[in-house]
């Protein structure tokens, strides 16, 4: 399979869940193919596989049958000693709930996967406030995560995402626990990125925040029923894009 | 009646969902209860034994004895016998000292010369075989099983060969091998068993090698209790004559049990302390669902009386259970415990009311102690907090943070585990230190060389109390580590639970699951490591308490082996529960959290 080009790759991608009847197919024989500095965002009502695809993306979750391709390798039959190396130096994960560890400041929670790459502390705790700054935090860098708002905690998860210099970045509902300002917020820095040439798969309901997308992917019970070019729409200012501008 | 229903009712339905928990609480508090009981009662049983061994055989109130042979001796028996306080005796008779070899193991032994028919006064109870006939011997129970003599067998006394004729016990000694009241001469004993032959064998015997004879004479007084003011009585500035109460003999039989007791108590102290801790991690564990339960009673009306009962009902009814398991075991095993050797004869009662209120006040602390902490804060949390309690939130420590930043990711990762539940680091530091403790004075006991029971001190005859004392603590030292080992993968299992989230979290951000489960196992080590170097000297402190001043310590290369021994095997017992959480799907962890 060629691969050149494609941040990840996704074919015949099949995940289930159960065991007879009350088998699911949670993801459908999906194909996909997501070039490097592409923003894609995936859409569809919820349980349709959404989530549980970008858990595949990522190695998070083993699928069934197929196979996924990061950065030209097939992570579907990596051990997963090897997937977590794999996830440290190419996928940066953002969570709808932001899952950033409680009893660890906002910089120490970004310098986490730092660490965790083998990195100094100096380097990882430079790095942290880089992109502190960069999210607009650095005023936040050492109040703990109960000490924040929500977007403000998604911003960290963010730089936290971003610490590793990812091949791409995997967002799971990002703005779903977030009020219009903290999603606009969150949106602004998606939009640096993707302009900065950062790939980005999001998952989401919210059809503001496809709309900043490059392509749009519907899913509906595990399979894409509709894959869209959005080419230009970034283009526009983003608060008209997601309704905040008048 | 409504509130009872309704209590068992709660109560049965959380135990069927936490079987494990309150099997583990059932296990602890039997165990630790059993050993409480056992310790306290060592002491009653042996006097029990001792009892009625006395009462089966005629003991004597007092043996007296003298080093001399000649007929002032004789007249100074004599005229005891005739004392007033006297209402009937036996003897004088010949103690003769030789040796006795069988099956090739050769001992001391004191031979009583006794008649054909015993009289009213010492009766020995032939357990086995038939009393003494010319030409043939009669062994002590407890000299003849250490021997792994029985009736029928052959023995050879002083360089003769005798049948043993039949096994007996008495209550005129202490248990073997204590048979010899005094030494030759009236000098110092040396271990002992006793044999008995007709009058004429014993004086045969003693002339034909010129054995050593002592003289001694048993006497029933008018009151039993009142031995000592006889021998002071009695006691005769020509004549020297030594006198043994049966209350002498009676504690002279503790002696082969003098470290059971401090073993014993002392263990169940130890094993009482690592349930607390195990059941408390257990139950600290469950804090938050304890808080919601509560929450939700108090929802629907019940007063925190109801609500405390509900909580601590499922407790104290296991401890109470688990207490009358022990006491149980206790009662059954006591006869062992308390009488390693065969020389005593009899059934043991029930402990006594102190031991069963001590063990039960034992085994209500253990269950109080361990849930009062999560029952009382379940109590004070207000209605509508409770319904939505979630665990405890871990405080932001930076300077542990920082530090661990320095370190490899395992260490990293154990390092913050270990510093989010502090109380639990230092339960698991106390819980080694224990097992070490446990572990030094097994090895302290294994140091110790003593006297063996045989000829000259050989030990193919083996010291009894000692052997009693290995044992004992060899089972003590099982079941606190059995115990430890529990706790072990309970820490580190609540541990993984409670942290599974930010586990969950280190996997998306590119921990491996050999770091998580590398992680998990460090944050046991790491408050283990103090434990098992503060286990040491606790250990050696502790024993130095109920040592003998010639007690010699164990080797410093033991003491350091078995503190790494204890790490490795923390680090091993901890390895599964921590490869077990860190295999558990990530996303699953998340959309829990989520």
């Amino acid at each position: 399979m060629n691969v050149s080009g494609a941040a990840v790759r996704a074919c015949g991608l099949v995940k289930t869940h159960g065991q007879g009847q009350s088998r699911v197919r949670a993801v459908d024989e999906v194909d996909l193919e997501v070039p490097q500095g592409q923003m894609l965002a995936v859409m569809g009502p919820s349980g349709c596989g959404k989530s549980t695809l970008l858990h595949l993306l990522g190695g998070l979750e083993r699928p069934t049958g197929g196979e996924v391709w990061v950065a030209g390798r097939r992570i579907d039959t990596m051990s997963e000693r090897a997937l977590a190396r794999l996830r440290r130096r190419s996928v940066g994960f953002i969570f709808q709930a932001f899952h950033l560890v409680e009893e660890l400041s906002a910089a120490e929670n970004v310098e986490l996967p730092a660490l965790l790459a083998g990195r100094s502390r100096r380097q990882a705790r430079r790095r942290a406030s880089l992109l502190l700054e960069r999210v607009g935090l650095a005023e936040r860098a050492r109040h703990l995560p109960s000490q924040l708002s929500g977007g403000q905690r998604q911003r960290v998860a963010v730089a936290r995402a971003l610490v590793n210099d990812p091949l791409m970045v995997l967002a799971d509902e990002p703005t779903g626990n977030l009020d219009t300002a903290a999603t606009l917020d969150v949106l602004r820095i998606f939009e640096e990125l993707r302009s900065a040439g950062q790939t980005f798969v999001i998952v989401t309901h919210d059809e503001r925040v496809a709309a900043t997308a490059d392509r749009l992917v519907s899913m509906r019970d595990g399979m894409f029923v509709d894959d869209t070019w959005l080419a230009g729409s970034h283009a526009r200012g983003l608060g008209g894009l997601i309704g905040l501008e008048g | 009646m409504g509130s009872i229903v309704l209590v068992a009712r709660l109560v049965l339905a959380d135990l069927r969902r936490h079987k494990a928990q309150a099997a583990m609480l059932l296990l602890a508090v039997t165990v630790a209860t059993a050993t409480m009981a056992l310790g306290l009662s060592v002491r009653d049983v042996s006097e029990a034994l001792y009892e009625q061994t006395r009462a089966a055989t005629a003991g004597p109130d007092v043996v007296a004895l003298s080093g001399d042979t000649g007929p002032a001796v004789a007249s100074a028996l004599a005229s005891l016998a005739d004392a007033p306080e006297v209402v009937a005796h036996h003897g004088p008779y010949r103690v003769v000292y030789a040796d006795l070899t069988a099956r090739g193991l050769s001992s001391n032994v004191v031979v009583h010369g006794f008649a054909d028919k015993p009289g009213a006064v010492n009766r020995p109870l032939v357990t086995s075989g038939r009393w003494v006939r010319s030409g043939g011997t009669v062994l002590e129970r407890g000299f003849a099983t250490a021997l792994g003599v029985g009736a029928g067998d052959r023995v050879t006394i002083a360089g003769r060969s005798y049948p043993v004729v039949g096994i007996a016990v008495t209550a005129a000694t202490s248990v073997y091998p204590g048979a010899a009241q005094i030494g030759p001469g009236g000098g110092p004993t040396d271990y002992s068993g006793l044999a008995w032959m007709t009058r004429s064998d014993a004086r045969k015997l003693a002339s034909s090698r010129d054995l050593p004879v002592t003289m001694a004479l048993d006497l029933k007084l008018r009151d039993p209790a009142a031995t000592e003011t006889f021998s002071d009585a009695h006691r005769d500035s020509a004549v020297r004559i030594n006198f043994r109460s049966w209350q002498f003999t009676a504690q002279q039989d503790m002696g082969i049990l003098k470290h059971s007791q401090p073993i014993l108590v002392v263990g169940s102290y130890l094993i009482s302390f690592l349930a607390i801790t195990g059941v408390a991690a257990l139950a600290a564990g469950r804090a938050a669902e304890q808080t919601r339960r509560a929450g939700l009673l108090k929802a629907v009306g019940a007063a925190p009386g109801l609500i405390a009962t509900v909580l601590l009902t499922e407790y104290l009814a296991l401890a109470l259970a688990g207490d009358a398991l022990g006491l149980v075991v206790a009662r059954l095993t006591a006869p062992v415990i308390a009488g390693p050797t065969a020389s005593r004869i009899g059934d043991v009662a029930g402990p006594t009311a102190a031991t069963v209120a001590t063990a039960t006040v034992l085994a209500v602390a253990v269950a109080v102690l361990s849930t009062l902490r999560p029952t009382l804060r379940a109590l004070r949390t207000a209605t509508v907090t409770a319904l939505t309690a979630t665990a405890h939130q871990p405080r932001h420590r930076p300077w542990i943070t920082a530090l661990s930043a320095l370190l490899p990711t395992p260490l990293l990762l154990g390092l913050r585990l270990t510093a989010r539940r502090p109380g639990r680091a230092v339960l698991q530091a106390c819980s080694t230190a224990t097992t070490v403790i446990a572990i030094v004075a097994l090895l302290t006991i294994h140091a110790q060389t003593e006297r063996g029971y045989g000829l000259d001190g050989s030990a193919a005859l083996p010291n009894l109390r000692g052997e009693h004392d290995r044992h004992l603590m060899l089972a003590v030292a099982i079941l606190l580590v059995a115990l430890a080992v529990v706790n072990t993968i309970t820490f580190t299992w609540t541990t993984a639970m409670e942290a599974r989230a930010n586990m969950a979290i280190a996997r998306t951000l590119g921990a491996t699951p050999g770091q998580i489960t590398a992680g998990l196992s460090t944050a046991q080590l790491l408050p283990s490591l103090p434990g098992a170097i503060v286990g040491v000297p606790l250990g050696t402190g502790l024993l130095s308490l109920f040592a003998a001043r010639n007690a010699v310590d164990a080797p410093s290369s033991w003491l350091l082996g078995a503190a790494l021994a204890t790490l490795l095997a923390t680090a091993a017992f901890t390895a599964l529960p921590a490869r077990l959480a860190a295999r558990r799907p990530v996303a699953q962890a998340l959309s829990a959290e989520g």
